[in-house]
């Protein structure tokens, strides 16, 4: 059971009066939906640190903060859309939290694949509007915590992507969320939704970016379903703004067989959780990569759920994260494995560099084993860098500080190296290595 | 080119080099045998600037220059470079990486430029096959999962390529079959150079027959008891070492 607190009265009220346009005001099962989502918010309101899962993360600064819809997109550079748009994928940009079908390009999709923005999605086909309430709030766990509630009642777009039976995309699909030079003090909620049907294979990124120095906040929900054998690769990179809040969550479904491969790179927002719930089925194969690099005073959240309730399913999760300045990180990981799970094989790792005596860490590995026939493994460190190794470097004739970038780049650098499509293994090298601004980390010696 | 004066080091408070005093020239070969124990990796880490020993006495000078007073990183950038007995494995630097930042480290010290990639590659690779390694092995991370003796050629493939002035062994034969001494003692040979000093620092004779020393010292309780020639490592290897020590009791 969730505890809460007294809604923000800000934010209560952005439910009752906002002008920004939502989707499908007049779809009934919509409406019923929002008012939901609405009441809950209204008696809950968002986590306080009296929640379990919510111990190390107090979103005290958000609610301050009031932020307030936009009611519009803004305006964004040119400049800023090459940076962020990956070469060799099919685009879906969203501008605080609305598509931009100028900025998008989705040519050369199968026929068979739905790639559709949610504002034109009742719109479209009968099938593509039934997938829509099919999938839509149906893989998050009840009671939903409530930024989620928040999302439900007020998302204004995001994106609806169905791989239909037997279907491979070659591309990746980008779905390209960006903050405007308007953004600032304006919260994007937008909604994603995404289903790999039957032995389908695809691969989708989701990317957060802001202008530097914007304040705003960022609470997107991706919902998940990978059915029977299907694969599906999903990442999110997070390289907001460095004064910005970002709250995000992949729900995800999957059922017998499937394969889903979930990484988080996050390494933007002065607060930040990414939360990732997976429920397996029978002989379902989930992965979760991820990677948090903090600085000043960041904080960074990673909660992660594997919901092992059928037999044979196998999980592997590694996380890391490097604490610098006064930077903290916070891993909660919990796998729950049902009395039905037997032949579960579990394995999770956490693991933390401590950069400096202000940064903290506070890892939480949580195993409920309910079946007696499972392997489930679990490590957790946090450190420092090693002296020796240190010691050695310099006596080869790095600095001091270039031998710690070079230790701290590698251990971070292991978790980059697995990102197989090379334009965004290449962005994800170039946030990391933003990281060390003052000194030689050179792209060519890698 | 290297003085070490009356040098005496502790370590929590336990003296370990008890008053050692040594002049190295260019292009001479000392070696400093010694037993378990006498100070002989204490003096080498020293050398290379290694954290956790106290100095209470004496000084160490490097072409002039307080070596004491630089950092690790400065000794390395004038010259001295030290082979290590334990290999450091540093997990996801690659050695070719490892190599390059050295490399540019120490030439920026000197003014001068940079090596472009190309001319560095074909330098490394080169030296790598004087010492019959595996070009692979620049692309592995340092050390990490090599064998003793494939982490010992590494450090003399750094020191070929970093060509430092003062080269400081350490147990360098240790770990090494007789193949593989053979060719790290050729490179080490190599590199001898009317303008480079090399102290030898090991426990057994068999790396100084490959390797002719053009000096000897035996370290026993942190004090050099006996200097000679080569010749001195042979007697060495015949008496043992408590044949040195016998001589001081009496």
């Amino acid at each position: 059971m969730s505890v809460t607190h007294l809604p923000n009265i800000h934010y209560a009220n952005l439910l009752s009066a906002s002008s920004t346009p939502l989707v499908g005001s007049d779809v009934s099962w919509l409406v019923s939906l929002r008012e939901r989502a609405a009441t809950e918010f209204a008696e809950a309101g968002f986590p306080a640190p009296r929640d379990e899962e919510w111990r190390y993360t107090n979103i005290t600064a958000i609610e301050k903060s009031q932020f307030t819809l936009a009611e519009k997109a803004g305006e964004i550079d040119q400049a800023l859309l090459d940076e962020v748009l990956l070469e060799g994928c099919h685009h879906m940009v969203f501008v605080d939290g609305f598509y931009q079908s100028a900025y998008s390009s989705l040519s050369g999709l199968p026929d068979d694949v739905t790639v559709l923005p949610l504002s034109e999605t009742l719109s479209a086909s009968e099938e593509q509007q039934d997938l829509f309430k099919a999938l839509m709030d149906s893989v998050v766990e009840e009671p939903a915590q409530g930024f989620i509630n928040f999302n439900t009642a007020l998302f204004t777009d995001g994106a609806l992507i169905c791989i239909a039976e037997n279907t491979a995309i070659e591309k990746p699909i980008q779905l390209a969320f960006i903050s405007s030079k308007d953004g600032a003090l304006k919260l994007s909620n937008c909604r994603n939704l995404i289903i790999a049907m039957t032995s389908s294979k695809a691969t989708v990124f989701e990317t957060y970016t802001g202008y530097d120095d914007s304040c705003y906040l960022t609470n997107v929900v991706t919902e998940v379903v990978v059915e029977p054998n299907a694969n599906l690769s999903h990442t999110r990179l997070q390289a907001e703004s460095l004064k910005a809040y970002h709250i995000g969550g992949v729900y995800s479904r999957l059922e017998d067989n499937a394969i889903f491969q979930q990484s988080n790179y996050v390494f933007g927002a002065v607060l930040s959780r990414a939360e990732v719930h997976a429920n397996l089925g029978v002989a379902a194969d989930c992965t979760l990569d991820g990677l948090y690099i903090g600085q000043d005073q960041q904080h960074m959240d990673s909660h992660t759920r594997l919901n092992h309730s059928q037999p044979h399913a196998v999980s592997n999760e590694f996380y890391k994260g490097v604490m610098a300045d006064s930077s903290r990180g916070v891993f909660q990981g919990r796998i729950i494995v049902a009395e039905d799970a037997q032949k579960t094989d579990a394995k999770m790792n956490n693991r933390n560099l401590l950069l400096s005596e202000r940064a903290e860490v506070d890892t939480k590995p949580q195993l409920e084993i309910y079946a007696d026939d499972v392997k489930c493994a679990h490590g957790v460190t946090v450190g420092q860098l090693d002296d020796e190794a240190i010691f050695y470097l310099r006596s080869r004739g790095a600095d001091e500080q270039m031998a710690k970038n070079m230790l701290t780049f590698a251990f971070a650098n292991e978790m980059v190296e697995r990102i197989s499509f090379e334009p965004l293994r290449m962005k994800v090298l170039d946030e990391l290595l933003k990281r060390f601004p003052q000194h030689d980390m050179k792209k060519e010696w890698l | 080119m290297l003085k070490i004066e009356d040098l005496h080091v502790s370590v929590d408070g336990k003296e370990i080099l008890r008053g050692i005093n040594l002049d190295i020239n260019a292009g001479e070969v000392h070696a400093i045998m010694g037993p378990n124990g006498s100070g002989k990796s204490t003096l080498s880490y020293i050398l290379a600037g290694r954290a956790g020993y106290e100095i209470t006495k004496g000084r160490v000078l490097f072409h002039g220059k307080d070596l004491l007073e630089m950092s690790v990183e400065e000794r390395a950038w004038a010259g001295v470079f030290l082979a290590f007995q334990y290999p450091v494995e540093v997990p996801g630097v690659s050695n070719i990486y490892m190599l390059k930042a050295a490399l540019n480290g120490i030439r920026k010290y000197n003014n001068l430029s940079e090596l472009d990639a190309m001319d560095f590659i074909g330098l490394v690779k080169g030296k790598m096959k004087d010492l019959d390694m595996d070009e692979k092995f620049l692309y592995r991370a340092v050390n990490e999962g090599f064998s003793g003796g494939e982490k010992k050629r590494n450090e003399i493939l750094q020191m070929s390529v970093l060509e430092p002035t003062l080269c400081v062994l350490d147990e360098t034969d240790s770990g090494l079959d007789i193949d593989a001494l053979k060719v790290v003692s050729e490179g080490v040979n190599r590199l001898r150079d009317p303008s480079r000093a090399f102290v030898l620092v090991t426990h057994y004779q068999r790396l100084l027959d490959y390797i002719t020393p053009d000096f000897v010292h035996v370290l026993a309780h942190g004090q050099i008891v006996k200097s000679g020639g080569a010749e001195l490592a042979l007697e060495l290897e015949k008496r043992g070492y408590s044949w040195v020590e016998d001589k001081i009791a009496s």
